[in-house]
C-alpha cells in the first residue's frame, strides 16, 4: 500500500497532455539537431532518441483519446523557437549542445522525477501507470546514453589537448 | 582492395539491419495481437510501449539500411516466426507468453542486440543507433521479467 491518494482523472489527463507536448517538442528539436549534427556516432544515437521521444508522444496522445480527452497542450512558443534555433544551429558545436542538455538534468533521475512522482498515485489506472513506467525508463536511457557519449568526447579530446 | 573490403562490410551491415528490421516488425505485429487479447491492464500498458518501440526500431533500421544503399527484403526465420505465433495466440495465457519470451532471450540484461552491435566496427552512426535501440530492448526485458514475477506470485 502506497498511502498516496489516487490521482483524479482530470489531473491524469493534464499530466499526460503536458508530457505529450514536451515529448513531441523534444522529438522536433532533436530532428533539427540531427540535420546539422557533424558527429556520426552522436547522430546515430540521436536518431534512436528522437524516435523514442516521438513514439512516447504518440502513445500518450493515444491514451488521451482513450480517456476521452483531447491533446491540447503546447510548449510555450518562444521556448520551442529558442530550442529549435539553438539545437538546429550548424555553428553551435555538438559538444556545447550536449553540455546544455545535460546541465538541465544533473542526474538520470532528474528526467523521470515528474513521472515517478505520479506512478504510485495511478493505482486506479494501471494501464496508464505501466505505460508511464516504461516511458520513464526510456527517458533514463536517453540521458544515460547522452552522458556516456559526452564523457567519451571529453576523453577523446583529452589526449590531443595534452599533446599541445 | 580497401574499397572492396568497405563494400563487403557495408553489405554485411545492410544484411544485419535488414534481418533486424524484419524481426522487429514481426515482433510488433505479434505484440499487437497479444494486446488485443490481453485482459490485464498493467500488462497491456507496458506492451503498448514495447509495440511502439518495436515499430520505431524497424523504421529506424529500415531508414539506415536505405541510407546505406540497401533495400529491405528479409523475412523472419522459422524460430522467430514460431515464437511470434505463441505471443500472438489468444488461447495461450499471459504467464506462458512471458515465460516463453523470456526463456528465449539472454539473461543478465544483455540485449539480444549486443552481438549485432559488436559486429558493426566501421560505421559509427549505425553502431550508435543500435546501441541506443539496445537500451530500449534492455528496458523492455526488465519490465517483462518484473511482470512475469508479479503474475507468478499471484498465480494468475
Amino acid at each position: 500500500m502506497s498511502g498516496a491518494a489516487s490521482m483524479p482523472t482530470e489531473e491524469i489527463v493534464r499530466f499526460l497532455d503536458d508530457l505529450r507536448a514536451a515529448e513531441a517538442a523534444a522529438a522536433e528539436v532533436l530532428m533539427a539537431w540531427i540535420a546539422v549534427c557533424a558527429l556520426d556516432g552522436l547522430r546515430g544515437g540521436l536518431r534512436a532518441i528522437a524516435e523514442r521521444e516521438a513514439s512516447h508522444a504518440e502513445l500518450l496522445a493515444e491514451r488521451l483519446r482513450e480517456l476521452g480527452a483531447p491533446s491540447n497542450a503546447r510548449l510555450d512558443p518562444p521556448v520551442r523557437a529558442a530550442a529549435l534555433t539553438r539545437f538546429g544551429s550548424p555553428v553551435v558545436p555538438d559538444e556545447e549542445k550536449l553540455g546544455l542538455l545535460l546541465t538541465r538534468y544533473p542526474d538520470d533521475a532528474a528526467a523521470t522525477r515528474a513521472i515517478s512522482g505520479v506512478l504510485e498515485r495511478l493505482d486506479e489506472d494501471l494501464e496508464t501507470r505501466e505505460l508511464l513506467r516504461l516511458v520513464a525508463e526510456g527517458e533514463s536511457a536517453t540521458l544515460a546514453w547522452l552522458r556516456a557519449y559526452h564523457a567519451g568526447l571529453a576523453v577523446r579530446r583529452a589526449p590531443s589537448a595534452a599533446r599541445r | 582492395m580497401r574499397r572492396e573490403n568497405g563494400g563487403r562490410e557495408r553489405a554485411r551491415v545492410i544484411g544485419l539491419l535488414d534481418a533486424f528490421q524484419a524481426a522487429e516488425r514481426a515482433g510488433a505485429d505479434a505484440v499487437g495481437r497479444w494486446i488485443d487479447a490481453c485482459e490485464d491492464p498493467r500488462l497491456r500498458g507496458g506492451l503498448r510501449v514495447i509495440r511502439a518501440r518495436d515499430r520505431a526500431h524497424a523504421a529506424l533500421a529500415e531508414a539506415r539500411l536505405r541510407a546505406l544503399g540497401g533495400v529491405p527484403a528479409a523475412r523472419v526465420g522459422r524460430d522467430l516466426a514460431a515464437l511470434c505465433g505463441v505471443v500472438a495466440d489468444p488461447r495461450v495465457s499471459d504467464r506462458t507468453k512471458l515465460a516463453t519470451l523470456l526463456a528465449r532471450l539472454p539473461d543478465g540484461g544483455d540485449a539480444p542486440l549486443a552481438d549485432l552491435v559488436r559486429g558493426v566496427d566501421d560505421d559509427a552512426e549505425t553502431r550508435a543507433l543500435l546501441e541506443s535501440i539496445g537500451d530500449d530492448e534492455r528496458a523492455s526485458l526488465r519490465w517483462l521479467a518484473a511482470m512475469r514475477d508479479q503474475l507468478d506470485r499471484r498465480g494468475t
